[in-house]
């Protein structure tokens, strides 16, 4: 009965035991010490334990860097080249903060100097490439878009809040070293794209390339072009399309009408080239009817539509864009 | 592509305790090819010496979920299975999913609005025009 006891003592409070010690070591737990038996003291660490700033989760017990960063490698099912991949997991403010800090305890000039270098470059090169092959991927698959609009996508996608967002979803907070925590956009997202950058002087434009397509395009999926793209006027951009393709200028005529009279009615505004309709769109006023049937016009013409074909994700047989996407850079 | 929801496994367990007796087994038959064939989890595994907490696995997300289970009195077979469930996971909260279907695509040919069928305004009705 008494090891029955302890046995259920101890299912009974796992998490609490050693819990309040936890704080600044960075071993195992193979230090703790024994846990408190007073209630009210173990209450109250336990709050403190709570109520203590988040760490980095390096500086929590049980972390190793160089296991961390092949566990990514293969999470990404990459294969990187590991100096290149920790190079580009510094950044620059790390190395101000850890030579300050080393000035400040008295070290020599030696010591002071780290051997690390930067993931600057890296980063630039990273950016580069991102941008140039997305731009291919969307002049392929949209031929019809125009290059401010291929240009507000790739900004779209390599902002600093997408981007941030791909990167903490893949842990990419925990591996980088820099000055604050917890990481800011600007820092995650050149950190991602230095490791873009590496994988590229690893593996080459093709894999980077299928990197890229699947960690970024499907951040597309269910966005409308206009929410990415903002456009003024849709009504002049439209003329100036149709005048390209020489057709003749829309006539916008009411198509249906709902609730005229009242505080919420409904317009829906048909556009007609030579009698043929070729958009409609609905809004509560005529005008807001009519510059959405120009914007649902545009996006039949630059075909991306809700309907359209989702993104090719096979396997790529183009050698020849790879080719282009690294002499454009 | 897939990515593996889970980053990392903590096995903390006692070296002298009579619970952990499946968690010591587990690391040492089963925890190197449990790491073999998981090559993007971290496996951690830390005992601490002296009566301390029951042992636990703890999985940690890539979205920042930790999750800890008890491991105490499980035999190792059960712990590799325990694993290998929580490296298929994502780290979602488990809480009660209110309905067994979802779908991206709930209308095929465009949802139904109160105007979907009416003609419009601008057909003509002759005598023989049939409004569409």
């Amino acid at each position: 009965p008494a090891m029955a006891a302890r046995l259920l003592l101890r299912a009974a409070r796992p998490l609490l035991a050693g819990a309040g010690r936890g704080t600044g070591l960075s071993t195992a737990f193979s230090t703790a010490p024994p846990p408190e038996k007073k209630r009210w003291l173990r209450a109250y660490l336990e709050l403190q334990r709570l109520q203590a700033p988040p760490r980095r989760r390096s500086e929590k017990p049980n972390w190793d860097y160089h296991a961390e960063i092949q566990a990514f490698s293969h999470r990404v099912r990459e294969n990187f080249d590991l100096d290149l991949l920790k190079t580009a997991f510094v950044n620059p403010c790390y190395i101000e903060s850890e030579e300050a800090r080393r000035r400040q305890l008295g070290l020599d000039k030696d010591a002071v100097a780290l051997q690390l270098q930067e993931n600057s470059g890296l980063a630039e090169r990273g950016l580069r490439f991102a941008r140039a092959y997305l731009e291919q991927c969307f002049e392929g698959a949209y031929p019809e878009l125009p290059a401010k609009g291929i240009e507000a996508l790739v900004n779209f996608l390599t902002s600093q809040e997408l981007v941030s967002y791909v990167a903490q979803n893949l842990s990419i907070q925990d591996l980088t070293l820099c000055r604050d925590f917890p990481a800011p956009p600007d820092v995650l997202q050149r950190t991602f794209l230095a490791v873009i950058g590496a994988l590229l002087e690893s593996s080459g434009p093709e894999r980077t390339g299928m990197f890229v397509r699947d960690f970024f395009i499907p951040q597309l999926i269910g966005k409308d072009l206009f929410e990415i793209w903002e456009v003024v006027n849709p009504m002049g951009l439209l003329l100036e399309e149709l005048t390209k393709r020489n057709i003749s200028a829309p006539e916008p005529r009411i198509t249906r009408q709902l609730g005229v009279s009242t505080v919420l009615p409904v317009y829906f505004v048909g556009l007609y080239c030579d009698k043929k309709m070729l958009a409609e769109g609905p809004g509560e006023t005529l005008l807001a009817a009519e510059e959405e049937a120009a914007r649902v016009a545009l996006r039949k013409l630059y075909g991306y539509t809700e309907n359209r074909r989702p993104w090719d994700y096979s396997k790529p047989k183009q050698g020849l864009a790879a080719e282009k996407a690294i002499s454009s850079n | 592509r897939y990515v593996r929801q889970l980053q990392r496994l903590q096995l903390l367990f006692s070296p002298t305790a009579a619970d952990a007796r499946g968690a010591r087994q587990f690391v040492e038959e089963a925890a190197q090819d449990f790491a073999r064939q998981h090559p993007d989890v971290v496996l951690y595994v830390s005992p601490h010496s002296g009566p301390g907490p029951a042992p636990v696995l703890r999985a940690e997300y890539l979205n920042g979920t930790v999750r800890d289970e008890l491991i105490a009195s499980k035999t190792s077979e059960e712990i590799v299975q325990l694993a290998t469930k929580l490296a298929n996971q994502s780290g979602l909260d488990i809480i009660r999913i209110r309905k067994p279907f979802h779908t991206d695509n709930p209308s095929v040919q465009g949802q139904w609005h109160p105007l979907t069928n009416k003609p419009s305004i601008l057909t003509v009705q002759g005598p023989r025009l049939q409004p569409k």
